[in-house]
């Protein structure tokens, strides 16, 4: 059994999770179950992935057309909802889960509403009416906890300056300076997806961790979920990247109260205490443009976007002009109440 | 609509600082009746160069209310240059406004090898010691070389723009300079664009308080050992304001009694 599906057990329809309700619905009785309370279909299974090349929908029989990172998807000959059981259990099973809290249509709102504000986007791109494709996808992320023991030495100085007479004089304490530092990071996010661009995924960030469910497949139905990649040991490199300029704001933060402060020691210990496998939702957007695809993804409960829109090079111009011409005409006036003359 | 009223009128704007920046100068009226400025008795400029200092020498006049005198003596009777900048105030009775009015002089003393400028009433408070100081650090290396008319051009000119300066404040200050301006903004809209179009792909709003576990993270442990003082010191300079060669020499008042700011030197 690779591949599950949902039938609603009053009328035997498919059913899919409700964003809303934040319950696995009937779209054609209306029934609502509470998953958490519900048992996984998913149970204790052995299959390991990979294995399976073809998924068959349990509804139609149709062969479910899937990409290998795909974990749940929609059959496209009868629109079932399907989870892909052996890519989601084993070494696979993923351990926490952000459901999606917001539909498909409040997300385009949003999304549309954000294309308006853009103050460089051309008008014809902020009517927001070439949105080829919504999709709500379930991209898989590590959670890092990583544990740092930090060890700084270095020189500081103090500078006084003071006139005496005729003679300037400067004054310098210089000290040595150690630091020791304990600094832990919970729930470092870091992208596990293969297709995603990691830097649109970094600029989605903060994720409410508050909403963090463990998993569970019926949270997949109706969406588009994928697999990890890439394991929680090929990704730590990133990981320790991201963290990296914190520990060093971190170490200027506890050096405060000097001119100037060199470093002539530094000693980073991280340890790996914990690794979530979760999966985060994010709404993708396809939009069609001038003949061009520009992709938007949107941070499933906070609704923030990312990705490059067109710029508009007449706004471009109009805005730098305006800059131009207030801050000439500021400087003018700067320089006439001093007694310099308007130009 | 609206936006592109907004437009417009910046546009408007622009229009009239730019024009104002390309007007050219000397666009003003050359009037038939012009005055005779220029008092070359040493004649160190030919006949074309003359009539050409003499109109502009009008044409700046007018601008700011106070005749450009330019005095050129061979000094057959050696006085000081002081004294005949002074007698000539005295006799000629110069000024754009009135006879002993307002005037800037410079004259140039060949046979000593001496310049000296001097400001009377508006000139006088409106080029000051200092300014004239200036003017003459500016002009000197041109007589030195013998390029006089550039020299007494550069005089009309630079007195000219210093007057449009309220007196005390610094005529040289980088925020009067119209260049500096236009660049300055120039800057600032490249910044400002620049920004907004690096913030459109979305920006990162995590910081490092946003993982940390603050009950657990922190300094743990610190020294801040004390191990020395080291002291320098500087002898501070003077700023000395003589500048060119040897001058010096400020105002003074005519035998006329007509006050004046002055500046002196050779070249």
């Amino acid at each position: 059994m690779n591949v599950i599906d949902y039938k609603c057990p009053s009328c035997g329809s498919g059913m899919v999770f409700d964003s809303d309700t934040g319950t696995l619905t009937c779209r054609s009785c209306g029934r609502q179950d509470n998953i958490e309370q519900t048992s996984d279909p998913l149970g204790q299974r052995t299959a390991s992935a990979n294995e399976v090349h073809e998924y068959h929908c349990t509804s139609c029989g149709a062969v479910i057309v899937a990409e290998a990172e795909t974990a749940a998807t929609t059959c496209s000959f009868c629109g079932s909802a399907v989870v892909l059981g052996d890519r989601l259990s084993g070494k696979l099973a993923p351990g926490l889960v952000i459901p999606f809290s917001i539909s498909k249509e409040k997300a385009t709102q949003a999304f549309k509403k954000w294309c308006r504000n853009g103050l460089l986007t051309p008008n014809k791109f902020m009517e927001a009416n070439r949105i080829k494709g919504v999709t709500g996808v379930y991209v898989p992320f590590w959670l890092y906890e990583l544990h740092n023991k930090v060890d700084v030495q270095g020189h500081a100085t103090k500078v006084r300056t003071y006139t005496r007479g005729d003679y300037r004089y400067t004054e310098t304490d210089h000290y040595d300076i150690y630091r020791r530092l304990q600094l832990d990071y919970v729930g470092v996010p870091v992208d596990a997806s293969e297709r995603l661009n990691d830097q649109l995924m970094d600029r989605l960030e903060p994720f409410p961790y508050n909403q963090l469910k463990s998993f569970k497949t019926p949270y997949l139905a109706g969406y588009v979920a994928e697999k990890y990649s890439y394991t929680d040991e090929e990704l730590l490199p990133r990981a320790k990247n991201k963290i990296r300029d914190y520990i060093e704001e971190s170490i200027s933060a506890s050096v405060k109260g000097y001119t100037s402060t060199h470093l002539t020691n530094k000693q980073i210990d991280t340890r790996v205490k914990n690794t979530d496998y979760c999966l985060i939702p994010v709404w993708l957007f396809q939009y069609n443009f001038n003949r061009k695809i520009y992709t938007f993804a949107m941070n499933g409960p906070t609704c923030k976007v990312v990705g490059k829109p067109p710029l508009s090079k007449v706004k471009i111009s109009a805005w730098f002009a305006g800059v131009f011409g207030v801050t000439l005409l500021a400087l003018e006036l700067i320089s006439w109440s001093m007694g310099g003359g308007f130009l | 609509m609206r936006r592109q009223g907004a437009l417009l009128g910046l546009g408007v704007i622009l229009f009239f600082l730019l024009g104002h920046l390309l007007l050219p100068i000397s666009f003003a009226s050359a009037d038939a009746g012009e005055k005779k400025l220029i008092f070359d008795k040493a004649k160190l400029l030919t006949e074309e160069e003359y009539a050409e200092l003499n109109t502009m020498a009008n044409e700046y006049a007018a601008k700011r209310d106070t005749d450009f005198i330019i005095l050129t003596t061979n000094n057959d009777l050696n006085l000081d240059v002081v004294l005949i900048t002074e007698k000539f105030y005295d006799t000629q009775a110069p000024g754009y406004d009135k006879p002993h009015g307002n005037t800037a002089i410079l004259t140039l003393d060949m046979k000593n090898r001496e310049v000296y400028l001097a400001g009377f009433y508006k000139a006088e408070k409106y080029l000051d010691d200092e300014r004239l100081d200036r003017i003459r650090s500016k002009i000197t290396a041109e007589f030195s070389e013998g390029n006089y008319r550039l020299g007494f051009e550069k005089f009309i000119k630079t007195s000219y723009k210093y007057m449009g300066f309220e007196p005390g404040v610094d005529p040289d200050n980088i925020l009067f300079n119209v260049g500096f301006q236009v660049i300055a903004a120039l800057v600032m809209g490249g910044l400002v664009v620049g920004i907004m179009a690096a913030r459109t792909g979305g920006r990162v709003t995590v910081n490092r308080h946003t993982y940390e576990n603050a009950r657990t993270s922190g300094v743990v442990d610190r020294e801040d050992r004390f191990i020395r003082t080291s002291v320098t010191k500087q002898k501070i300079e003077k700023s000395s304001s003589s500048s060119g060669g040897g001058g010096g020499g400020g105002g003074g008042t005519t035998s006329g009694g007509h006050s004046h700011s002055g500046s002196r030197g050779s070249f």
